[in-house]
């Protein structure tokens, strides 16, 4: 039986390598180990020797030709066997096995090979004209994120927050670096609040403070439970509160003064004002111009902490807490202590109002040393409120309500108020809070001095 | 005219040849272990060349035939507990010790291939076949055969990678108290290696019970050894060391036995190293199954005489006139030896089906891939039950302190309670605890355990590798500053990082390596990097980055317990710090748990060590709301993903802050994690702050532009929030 001889792999992990000459001709006896070629990679020239013993049938490559590590070389037939009797056999053997499979699998590269072009070439003539904006990452149609002159970026966040929401991103104009679409621009587009230039920068809360330690949180609390309450998504406002006063309540040492203030005069001449006069004068007005001569009288207190140094300020601006749908907002009433008292009425309607409407520039948010925060409408006896950073101090103001004072010495039935003043300490001192609250119980008690 | 006089080296330098005498004193039945020996490696690298030659081993097949007596001599007079290890061309050392384990080096001339025999043929060259069955499960292949149980330590694909390994279980036997030693096997090419000479002045400085076997086969793969290197008797490198050498024939296993004995001899009584140079010669090329002379690098003539000197014809021949063995005998060795190679090939290999006459692996005897990463490190199991704490929580009892003396406190507490520990590196035993202070007071107290080092960073951490994985002690070794990994880092990230995944992921490397970032010091280009980068880049080790001296103690306390190699880095800025630390020192930080520092909704700023502290400070003065997280582990198995996920998916936007330069940055491969992790979560790039192209220069302006600290995070923190859009 004739035995296929193979090309080895002379060196390792060659894969190819080539007969540089045949050392034996058809026909040959050869014995184990005689040197059938010299076979030749890149690096070395090997003598091959015989493994079996017997004719020589068939050499299947030429010298110098290169094949692949075991494809047959050489037939060698078992000893004895004739070159004459074994060709059939040989041939067969040859024809019949090797060199089919060598073609077929020639034919199976050649098909691989050809393979990827049938398919690219269609792709390739459906592609844009050249020059056009790269295939891609180029929007599927309908996807609706191409804007006129190219590609526009949206951040993976947004892309996944509008898909879960529904949001179609070419109506929400982006802001971040090269217009991208960041999650501020999403969120101010849920919230329906109009374009950023205008977009008002919420503020101070005067909510009460939860009297709580200073101490950062170690660390948050796991994942929501979705089963056991809905899931408010934040607002940019709410962020914005949430931050702004965890800031102030954590790093601004407050410290409070509370005083009660008989409020008998002052709502008398706020009737008085308001008969038949054509602004209406509220209660919360007279107490910002009664601030604002608090503070002509104290001006130590009208200042704010600005790191390097503290700057006092000029004007007396009052900032108003103005509760709104979904958060507040404290526009600033400017120079209060030089405008009437109509003057701030009229001027402080007009910035609830449109507070209210959502219509407040930033600038008429930003500013001044001091709010009011007066939550006495809704019955409210007293409450400490955080300061609204940059500013210095914030006035809480409880409700007027009918309370027996001692005057003289005897108990008297007066409506007071309890007011609570909470201050920067790195600002105001005690004693100086002390005092702009006096000056402060002082106009409230003599309005008419308020008016001057 | 000058006055000269004759130096001579302090020890002995010594040819040693056999005489009839000596084969006639020889134990018959060495002999005999050796003939046995000797054919059964010689039918076994013949099988493997065979398979090779089909195609059949994935990968280069150094093929020994030829120098078996080099190794059969020096290995079968050896015990168990002594330890072997070795180059590229490693089959026959590996052979003859896992053969003289099972055996005793006694063979039954009759009965030559008992059970024990052949499994070891089998696993031995199942492994090199890259089959599961392997003594390393098919991971290591030709190169890396490691089995302990018999001492075989592992050979190495870098040439002479393993020597100062070896040089650390040596340091083991010699410190448990035993008589046991090792011997390195490498070539006349490795001889040239750092890493072996370094290791020969450390192995001679610290008299260890270490062989250093150059088996000189006059070629490293086709460069002659005349050609590299000016002394060509390459024992002659050991008296320049102050280690005696014996130079010998190789062919000759009985010379070769006899040496052995006289350098064990030495090494065992505690007298220090040897180096043995034994000529031999490699009948094949570098690899495969063809001479050398094909390749044109040497003469045919020269083959055919080392040919004649063939180590099994001068023992058979040897045994015969001793009158010891019968010819028939003799071809009964060869045959049972064929044979049994031929039994364990079949039970490896199969008829190909798809090929006429071709042979294939056994189909299911390969590894299952999903094996490929299995064992890189420890599972962590040896952290269960003890008792951690979080910092962050303890409202027990502290003690304040500067960060650098909890640094040596808690080192010299469990040097207290672990008798294992042993610290090692450039004068930590002196300056009153190193350059720092960092080791102030341990070798005073433990003036054993605390080894001051030549300065050769590869030798040293190597050995403590060698340390590590005998088991029996627990290095703790110091580079004075990152930098030096780049001078030993073969052995760091060659050896140690990889020795447990590739010789098969089971046998542990339970290391410390300690080095100080030193940005800000004036040192230097070469002397500040941070290594972060580097070591979380590859592949095997485990990282901390302590910021607060607190936490330097839980995190030291973990990385000593933990089974796998840790780099524990420090910074020179930390080190002045006063801080408080529980009083008991015996805490341990949980594995893979960072510390959020400060909670926030802006954006979620990672980082570690000094720069934590740069990044609250930032933080602070831009009033950006960003929750700065402490990492404190930095390799990818042990980053803590749950906090920083969650924090990513608040915040949408990330910084990667850290001190050093660009080019090995740490933030590179986290950044990359963290955009395929949580892309849908961002709202912008992640940011990065590092260091500038350059490494830090020691002009003082240059090297505070080349770096980060607080300004460079405001920087950061200032990109990211005009990454955020308008309000
Ligand atoms: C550090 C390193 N450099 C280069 C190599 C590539 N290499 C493998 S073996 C070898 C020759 C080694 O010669 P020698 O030490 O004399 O051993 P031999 O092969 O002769 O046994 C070389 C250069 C390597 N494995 N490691
Ligand atoms: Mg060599």
């Amino acid at each position: 039986m004739a035995s296929v001889v193979r090309m080895p792999e002379v060196l390792a992990n060659v894969t190819e390598a080539a007969v540089a000459n045949w050392l034996v001709q058809k026909g040959q006896t050869v014995a184990v180990g005689a040197p059938l070629a010299e076979v030749e990679t890149e690096k070395a020239v090997v003598e091959y020797a015989a493994e079996v013993e017997g004719t020589v049938l068939d050499l299947l490559v030429e010298e110098g030709q290169s094949v692949a590590v075991g494809e047959p070389i050489a037939v060698i037939g078992a000893p004895g066997e004739e070159s004459s009797e074994a060709a059939p056999s040989g041939d067969a053997g040859i024809a019949g096995g090797a060199e089919p499979p060598v073609a077929a699998d020639r034919a199976a590269i050649d098909e691989q090979a050809a393979a990827p072009e049938p398919e690219t070439a269609p792709e390739a003539a459906a592609s844009p004209v050249a020059g056009a904006p790269t295939a891609l990452g180029a929007p599927h149609e309908g996807s609706g994120g191409a804007e006129e002159g190219g590609r526009r970026a949206v951040s993976p966040i947004v892309r996944r927050l509008a898909r879960e929401r529904g949001v179609d991103l070419a109506r929400v104009p982006g802001t971040g670096p090269d217009g991208r679409v960041v999650r501020r621009d999403l969120e101010r587009f849920l919230a329906g609040q109009p374009e950023p230039q205008e977009a008002p920068e919420p503020a101070a809360e005067p909510a009460p403070a939860p009297q709580r330690s200073a101490a950062p949180e170690p660390s948050r609390a796991a994942a929501p439970d979705a089963a056991r309450f809905d899931e408010v998504p934040l607002t940019g406002m709410r962020r914005a509160i949430a931050r702004r006063l965890t800031e102030s309540k954590t790093t601004v040492p407050h410290f409070y003064v509370v005083g009660d203030v008989r409020m008998d005069a002052l709502l008398d001449l706020r009737a008085q004002l308001n008969d038949g006069g054509d602004v209406r004068v509220s209660v919360n007005d007279l107490l910002v111009k009664a601030a604002a001569g608090a503070f002509k009288r104290v001006p130590d207190a009208n200042a704010t902490w600005a790191g390097t140094a503290i700057h006092r300020h000029r004007t007396v601006d009052v900032s108003i807490a103005v509760a709104i749908e979904g958060g507040l907002l404290t526009p600033v009433l400017r120079d209060v202590g030089s405008r009437s008292i109509g003057d701030v009425a009229t001027a402080s309607a007009e910035l609830i109002d449109r507070a209210r409407q959502g219509r407040l520039k930033q600038a008429e948010l930003e500013g001044g040393a001091f709010s009011i925060s007066n939550l006495g409408m809704h019955g409210v006896k007293e409450f400490s409120a955080i300061i609204n950073p940059p500013q210095s101090a914030i006035l809480a103001v409880g409700a007027a309500s009918a309370r027996p004072v001692v005057e003289d010495g005897r108990i008297e039935v007066r409506r007071v108020m309890t007011v609570t003043l909470s201050a920067d300490h790195r600002v105001i001192d005690g004693a100086l809070a002390a005092q702009w609250l006096a000056a402060f119980t002082d106009l409230v008690e003599h309005p008419m001095r308020i008016l001057l | 005219m000058p006055k000269r006089s004759r130096l001579d080296p302090a020890v002995d330098w010594i040819r040693l040849e056999t005489t009839d005498e000596d084969w006639k004193a020889a134990d018959p039945g060495l002999l005999t272990g050796m003939l046995a020996e000797l054919h059964l490696i010689r039918a076994f690298e013949e099988t493997v060349l065979e398979l090779a030659g089909e195609g059949l081993v994935h990968g280069p097949a150094h093929s020994s035939i030829g120098q078996e007596g080099g190794a059969v001599g020096s290995i079968i007079g050896l015990r168990s507990a002594d330890g072997v290890n070795g180059s590229h061309r490693g089959h026959h050392q590996f052979l003859a010790k896992a053969l003289t384990h099972v055996s005793g080096g006694r063979f039954d001339t009759g009965a030559l291939v008992p059970d024990e025999v052949d499994t070891v043929l089998q696993r031995t060259l199942a492994e090199i076949l890259g089959l599961a069955q392997g003594f390393c499960r098919g991971r290591g292949g030709s190169m890396h055969l490691q089995w302990f149980e018999a001492g075989a330590l592992g050979t190495n694909a870098i040439v002479g990678g393993g020597v100062p390994m070896g040089a650390g279980n040596a340091w083991a036997q010699r410190h448990a108290g035993t008589s046991d030693l090792t011997m390195s096997y490498f070539g006349d090419g490795a001889v040239n290696i750092g890493s072996v000479l370094e290791t020969m002045n450390l192995a001679a400085a610290w008299r260890l019970p270490f062989g250093f076997f150059i088996e000189n086969n006059l070629y490293a793969v086709s460069t002659t050894v005349q050609e590299v290197t000016g002394e060509a008797r390459l024992s002659g490198r050991g008296p320049g060391f102050g280690i005696p050498a014996w130079q010998v024939d190789g062919m000759d296993p009985l010379a070769v036995h006899l040496a052995t004995e006289e350098a064990a001899e030495r090494m065992r009584a505690g007298d220090g190293p040897a180096v043995i140079e034994a000529e031999v010669y490699r009948f094949f090329h570098q690899n495969g199954p063809y001479p050398g002379s094909a390749f044109g690098y040497r003469p045919k003539d020269e083959e055919t005489s080392w040919r004649g000197r063939d180590p099994i014809e001068r023992v058979t021949r040897q045994l015969l006139d001793l009158g010891a063995m019968t010819q028939q005998e003799a071809d009964g060795v060869r045959e049972q030896a064929v044979q049994a190679m031929r039994d364990v090939a079949s039970r490896l290999v199969e008829p190909d089906p798809e090929s006429d006459g071709k042979r294939r692996i056994r189909p299911d005897l390969w590894p299952d891939p999903a094996f490929v990463d299995v064992g890189i490190r420890g599972d962590a199991s040896e952290l269960e039950g003890v008792r951690t704490l979080e910092p962050l929580d303890h409202d027990g009892e502290t003690r304040s302190g500067r960060f650098v003396d909890a640094v040596a406190g808690v080192m010299q507490h469990r040097m207290e309670q672990d008798e294992r520990i042993v610290v090692l590196g450039e004068d930590v035993h002196r300056l009153n605890g190193g350059t720092n202070g960092a080791t102030k007071g341990l070798a005073k107290a433990f003036p054993d355990r605390v080894l001051g080092t030549p300065i050769s960073e590869n030798a040293f951490v190597g050995l403590g590798g060698g340390m590590a994985l005998d088991g029996r002690f627990r290095p703790v070794v110091e580079f004075m500053y990152p930098d030096f990994l780049w001078v030993a880092a073969d052995q760091v990230f060659n050896q140690i990082g990889k020795a447990r995944h590739m010789f098969g992921g089971d046998n542990p490397v339970p290391l410390v390596l300690r080095t100080k970032v030193a940005m800000g010091s004036g040192y230097g280009s070469q002397h500040l990097m941070d290594p972060a980068g580097v070591f979380a880049t590859s592949v095997g080790w485990r990282i901390v980055a302590p910021s607060t001296a607190a936490d330097y103690v839980g995190l030291m306390n973990t990385a000593l317990d933990l089974q796998d190699p840790v780099l524990v880095i420090e910074h020179i800025d930390l080190y002045p710090l006063t801080e408080d630390v529980p009083v008991d020192l015996d805490y341990r930080l949980p594995l893979g748990k960072a510390a959020v520092r400060r909670s926030g909704d802006d954006v979620t700023v990672l980082t570690y060590l000094s720069m934590v502290r740069h990044a609250l400070e930032a933080v602070e003065q831009t009033g950006v709301d960003a929750e700065v997280i402490d990492l404190r582990w930095l390799d990818r198995a042990s980053f803590d993903w749950d906090t920083v996920g969650e924090s990513i998916k608040r915040t949408n936007a990330v910084l990667i802050v850290e001190q050093g330069a660009q080019g090995t940055s740490y933030g590179g491969w986290l950044a990359d994690e963290v955009q395929r992790r949580f892309f849908d979560w961002l709202d912008q790039p992640v940011q990065r702050v590092t260091g500038s192209e350059a490494s830090p220069s020691i002009s003082k302006v240059l090297e505070r532009a080349a770096i980060a600290r607080t300004e460079e995070v405001v920087a950061g923190l200032e990109r990211v929030v005009a990454g955020m859009g308008e309000r």
